[in-house]
């Protein structure tokens, strides 16, 4: 292979070239941004859940109490005994579990979303709730040690007009609030307007009687668990707990979110690769063409090199090394491409629909049936391992084409094209 | 003065058409020789059975005692790279490549050096007065110009014997004339041995033998 034969080969046939690299690299751009958006979705799927530390939210449905006056629990959620926890954590690929009580609290002058939390030593051990340790607007989170101590949403204080050092009432108990948190950031997963520790919310809900007339509620229950498991087998222990949860049981995970995604995502998730891999076969088609009318126009050529003593495997090296790097700088101009379309998708924003059950709040309530959903810039990012198949493709297909068209055109009979040119 | 190439008894159909009807000759190592003939005679197919483009149906090409009728397509073609240089009526440059390139080109494939090969076809175009044309692509030159190109081309590997088609075919008179003497110098100066396929008298001239060729045999010597 001559590199200065062929550089000026590229560069004195713009045409030839143009048309090659882009249709390459069009075709590599194209599946690689349908890569990018699929797994920018399936990322965005995770952040409700990944936001507060968590992979796997898991609830039992229970009863609807017959009255709804002081502590009651949703719906969604039924206590989970100690028991069912211990047989979940000994699940292979769960790490951690954070349990959380969850219960409406109806007092004659005003509804509280309540959830009780285990308070976490610091945040990037919580798994769940205890995540908003970094959501902190004013005052401190709870501690491990804390008792009758409350932590309040900032929007649902400014509302109420309650401050630092504020007294709340929570099942007929006091609380003093010592912080404010700003609950969005927790994902939309388990909000509520007041967090109390885990034990004092036991203690509430195991005395509340339209707790305990629906439910079987254990001073050691919670209703809610949020499960950090091994991403590899994250799918599979979520079929798991929702086996030892029984009927009744609602998990959450990224893939129960990509299941109540749009269609335009499911479309793509499903069929982008092979739209992807047909724009990339168009490509290569269009390579196939380009090669071959090259090839035709440069008969001659062809044919002086070997009659001016160019052996068949020179010829072939010299036409197939031509075809590798135009397919080459196509792959790499598709990828430049892609990286665009990426940083455009990126500028893009994302609804993921958080599920009624996983932020309850009464239906007969204002607002109470308004699905909430999870707004996040959708996070498409190339993967690299797709790029390096798509472009892998594009050179190996080249190298191929090159290698069959070269020795045909190689095997022409000098005599006869010089001749008749 | 040796024997450079004996063709014996060469015969080359094409489907039912006898081009090469039992043609023999004979060369040495600073012959010029012209094969005439009319168009359609059989001339051109000689000549390239004698390169080694074609092969013989039936006879023996022995170049230097060697029977080149008896190599394969890619022997012929390391025979043509160290022993033949080609000329047509064409011209036939590589339009993408300048004057230089395409000299140099033959050698593109050997292990001879950029360096080298750069030296070598500066020194083949300032021999055929082209030194002053080295960038110049073949669409910048003139008909004349661009077969002094192709001579140049012809001589980069130092053959042995230099095949030309008509190689005044299509130049005008004058710009023929010129050609053919500065073939007829390289004969001399570079000792190379010359056959010119032709069908113009005037160029025939040129040659200190002429063959004439007709209906694929040589009808006068």
């Amino acid at each position: 292979m001559n590199p200065k034969y062929l550089f000026t080969e590229l560069i004195h046939r713009p045409g030839r070239t143009m048309t090659v690299v882009f249709s390459v690299a069009f075709g590599v751009a194209l599946y690689i941004s349908l890569q990018a958006y699929s797994t920018g979705y399936r990322q965005a799927a995770r952040a409700p859940l990944a936001l507060i530390g968590a992979d796997i939210a898991a609830q039992r449905q229970g009863d609807v109490p017959e009255t709804f006056e002081g502590p009651v629990f949703p719906h969604s959620t039924a206590p989970i005994h100690p028991d069912e926890v211990e047989a979940i954590q000994k699940l292979a690929g769960v790490e951690s579990i954070g349990e959380a009580v969850l219960f409406w609290d109806f007092e004659p002058e005003q509804f509280l979303v309540v959830l009780g939390l285990v308070p976490p030593v610091s945040a990037d051990e919580a798994v769940g709730p205890g995540r908003l340790m970094e959501a902190v607007q004013e005052g401190r989170f709870l501690s491990p040690i804390d008792h009758r101590l409350a932590v309040a949403d900032i929007s649902f204080a400014q509302e109420n007009d309650l401050n630092l050092n504020d007294s709340v009432t929570v099942g007929g108990l006091s609380f003093s609030i010592i912080g404010l948190v700003d609950t969005s950031r927790a994902g939309q997963v388990a909000n509520a307007n007041i967090y109390i520790p885990l034990a004092d919310a036991r203690e509430i809900t195991g005395k509340a009687p339209n707790v305990l007339s629906v439910h079987d509620f254990h001073p050691g229950d919670s209703n809610i668990l949020f499960i950090k498991a091994n991403q590899a087998r994250s799918e599979k222990v979520s079929l798991e707990v929702k086996a030892l949860l029984g009927e009744q049981a609602l998990v959450s995970s990224s893939i129960s979110f990509t299941e109540v995604l749009g269609a335009s995502f499911h479309l793509i998730d499903q069929f982008g690769w092979v739209v992807g891999l047909v724009g990339l076969l168009v490509a290569i088609a269009g390579l196939i063409r380009a090669i071959a009318t090259n090839l035709r126009e440069r008969r001659r050529d062809i044919a002086l090199m070997r009659a001016s003593g160019w052996l068949r495997s020179n010829i072939v090296g010299q036409l197939t090394s031509e075809s590798i790097i135009l397919s080459f700088t196509g792959g790499i101009t598709g990828i430049g491409l892609a990286s665009v379309i990426t940083v455009i998708l990126n500028q893009t924003s994302v609804t993921i629909p958080v599920p009624w059950e996983l932020s309850p709040t009464p239906h007969f309530l204002a607002g109470g049936a308004l699905e909430k959903g999870l707004i996040i810039p959708l996070p498409a990012h190339i993967e690299w391992l797709s790029a390096i198949a798509a472009v892998t493709i594009a050179v190996a297909s080249a190298a191929i084409v090159g290698i069959i068209l070269g020795r045909r055109a190689a095997n022409n009979k000098p005599a006869e094209v010089l001749h008749n040119d | 003065m040796t024997n450079l190439l004996q063709a014996d008894k060469l015969y080359k159909m094409f489907g039912q058409v006898s081009a090469v009807h039992g043609i023999s000759l004979s060369l040495n190592t600073t012959d010029f020789l012209a094969v005439m003939g009319r168009s359609g005679s059989g001339k051109t197919t000689t000549m390239h059975l004698l390169a080694g483009l074609e092969s013989p149906d039936s006879g023996k090409i022995l170049f230097n005692g060697q029977d080149i009728s008896k190599l394969n397509e890619d022997s012929l073609a390391l025979w043509r790279r160290d022993n033949i240089g080609l000329v047509f009526q064409a011209f036939h440059l590589i339009p993408t490549l300048s004057a230089l390139e395409n000299v140099a080109f033959p050698l593109y494939p050997t292990t001879v050096t950029a360096k080298e090969r750069h030296r070598m076809a500066v020194n083949r175009l300032e021999q055929v007065g082209m030194g002053q044309r080295l960038k110049h692509r073949p669409g910048e030159l003139s008909g004349g110009e661009q077969q002094r190109v192709a001579i140049a081309r012809a001589l980069i590997n130092n053959p042995n014997l230099i095949l030309a088609d008509e190689p005044t075919g299509n130049l005008d008179s004058e710009t023929g004339i010129e050609v053919m003497h500065l073939l007829r110098k390289l004969n001399q100066e570079e000792n190379v041995a010359i056959i010119i396929i032709t069908h113009d008298l005037e160029v025939a001239k040129e040659a200190d033998r002429v063959i004439r060729v007709k209906d694929g045999e040589i009808v006068k010597n």
